[in-house]
């Protein structure tokens, strides 16, 4: 147990055996990462949102006012809606998904 | 008046949750994510099953006797593969994308959750008991795959776990259509006990594995004179829960307690509830629990478990579909649990088999007034567990 409360680092992996879904487990990684990756971009995209919102309201932009950026209740709706089809465009299917957008 | 007013106020633990704007985006993409693998992704593997899968098990002359013949069936399909490996790893994340966040809030969460607990502005306390065993059930694995679950203890007076099955669980559920808000399922059975017991108006609530109250405080606003009590292992979630009613200004009694053995006296209680409980525990502790439920309800007691439905609830699809979880989010007791008959785990612990029920019941906030009262009257069923209606089971004393 940490004495200090500001220095306590949470576990990041559970205790438990990991399933493995693919025949090489390799590819289970691999998933990991192409999901992580496709989560920067999201994350990277919305930054650059945040700066091009920003630049059209106040003419600038500063690290303070990004994070103090908060979207409206339609501009939120706007972005839910791009990252649901950005999912669904990254996480196409071969099987059964048609080429949307 | 209204600096006055401000400076009364209880303020709320949720507030010191501060994330960076990265972490904001990171935690509404993953949001999304889970919508993917759970509505999307799930709907896609049924299509898989039914439109492929399944013709092919039948060409070849075989059956399907039950949901493990599917599970075997549908182990190698490409589509089961990818909603599997997205759904997991979206599950790891939703704690993820919260923890440093908490990380950051956690000597401020700790020092505001132990002046309420010093103070109880609204009335209600907390008891905790360290000497409590934890029982190997709940810490072997961490359940949902959060590290840590509703136990570990980081640092003193630890509230992080609180902390982070609180905010983890907003992700998980951020585009959910029925679980957007927290409380929906004590909500939602709450409105049923009125709408199907109008005299009924408890003393006491007792809420068992409470985690953080969630589930708890709409009792208390839909029985307001009922005096509410919550109940759990983990110390962390507690003071995480205490600190989060003290602020709502709902009063409850939270105490650190095994809900198999309770230091309650008989028949203390008129409502005992609990949600997403049962199916984490050994058919052992399950027995026990409802032993206890049995011995702390009064006569003309209430006992309602919101819970998986059980397996002859459902078809064979929604059994392969529902078990998924227990080899792949930590939930070892979840196939087991719900191969056993709710009805008769109520008689079992002594209740009467006629006043033992088991239903699903509609999410009341988005069902809709006319079409709950075609409900009541038997002329329309509740949709499925989770897609807009919730399985409950349990007994009247």
């Amino acid at each position: 147990m940490q004495a200090d409360p500001t220095k306590v680092v949470l576990p990041r992996t559970s205790k438990g055996k990991r399933p493995v879904f693919f025949d090489d487990p390799s590819v289970d990684q691999l998933m990991t990462f192409v999901i992580e990756l496709t989560t920067e971009v999201a994350v990277l995209r919305e930054r650059l949102d945040t700066v091009e919102q920003l630049l059209e309201r106040d003419g600038q932009v500063t690290r303070a006012s990004i994070e103090a950026f908060q979207p409206s209740a339609e501009l939120e709706s706007e972005r839910n809606a791009w990252r649901d089809a950005y999912l669904k465009r990254v996480f196409r299917l071969h099987s059964t998904d048609q080429i949307e957008g | 008046m209204a600096a006055q007013m401000e400076s009364i106020a209880v303020p709320n633990i949720e507030e010191l949750f501060r994330p960076t704007h990265d972490e904001r985006a990171r935690q509404s993409l993953v949001s999304m994510l889970r919508k993917h693998a759970i509505i999307d992704l799930r709907a896609k593997v049924r299509s898989e099953y039914e439109d492929k899968v399944a013709p092919e098990l039948s060409a070849r002359g075989q059956t399907v006797k039950d949901w493990r013949d599917i599970e075997s069936a549908m182990a190698d399909d490409p589509v089961h593969r990818i909603y599997s490996s997205l759904r997991y790893n979206a599950q790891e994340m939703c704690y993820q994308s919260v923890q440093p966040a908490v990380e950051r809030a956690l000597p401020s969460m700790i020092d505001l959750a132990r002046d309420l607990a010093a103070r109880n502005p609204t009335g209600g306390s907390l008891q905790l008991d360290p000497s409590l065993p934890i029982p190997r059930y709940l810490n072997a694995l961490d359940v949902h795959l959060a590290p840590g679950w509703v136990t570990a203890e980081h640092t003193h007076d630890d509230v992080a776990q609180g902390a982070v099955v609180a905010f983890g669980g907003k992700v998980f559920t951020g585009q959910h259509p029925y679980r957007k808000r927290p409380g929906v399922v004590a909500e939602s059975i709450a409105y049923w006990i009125k709408k199907t017991r109008p005299g009924f108006n408890p003393r006491r609530i007792l809420d068992l594995g409470t985690t953080t109250g969630k589930n708890l405080l709409p009792y208390k606003t839909a029985f307001p004179k009922a005096e509410a009590h919550g109940i759990d292992c983990g110390a962390p979630v507690l003071r995480y829960a205490h600190a989060l009613a003290e602020h709502e200004g709902i009063a409850v009694h939270f105490s650190q307690q095994n809900a198999e053995h309770t230091n309650f006296v008989d028949g203390h209680f008129d409502l005992i509830v609990s949600s997403f409980f049962l199916h984490e525990i050994p058919g052992k502790a399950t027995r026990a629990v409802l032993n206890e439920c049995f011995r702390l309800l009064a006569p003309g007691g209430l006992m309602i478990h919101m819970e998986l439905p059980d397996a002859a609830s459902v078809t064979d699809y929604e059994n392969f579909f529902w078990n998924w979880d227990t080899t792949n989010n930590n939930e070892p007791f979840y196939t087991s649990y719900r191969d056993q008959d709710p009805i008769a785990l109520a008689a079992g612990a002594g209740f009467d088999r006629a006043k033992a029920f088991k239903l699903t019941i509609p999410d009341s906030a988005s069902f809709g007034e006319e079409r709950y009262a075609k409900f009541l009257a038997g002329e329309i069923q509740a949709p499925a567990h989770g897609s807009g209606g919730w399985f409950i089971h349990g007994a009247e004393k």
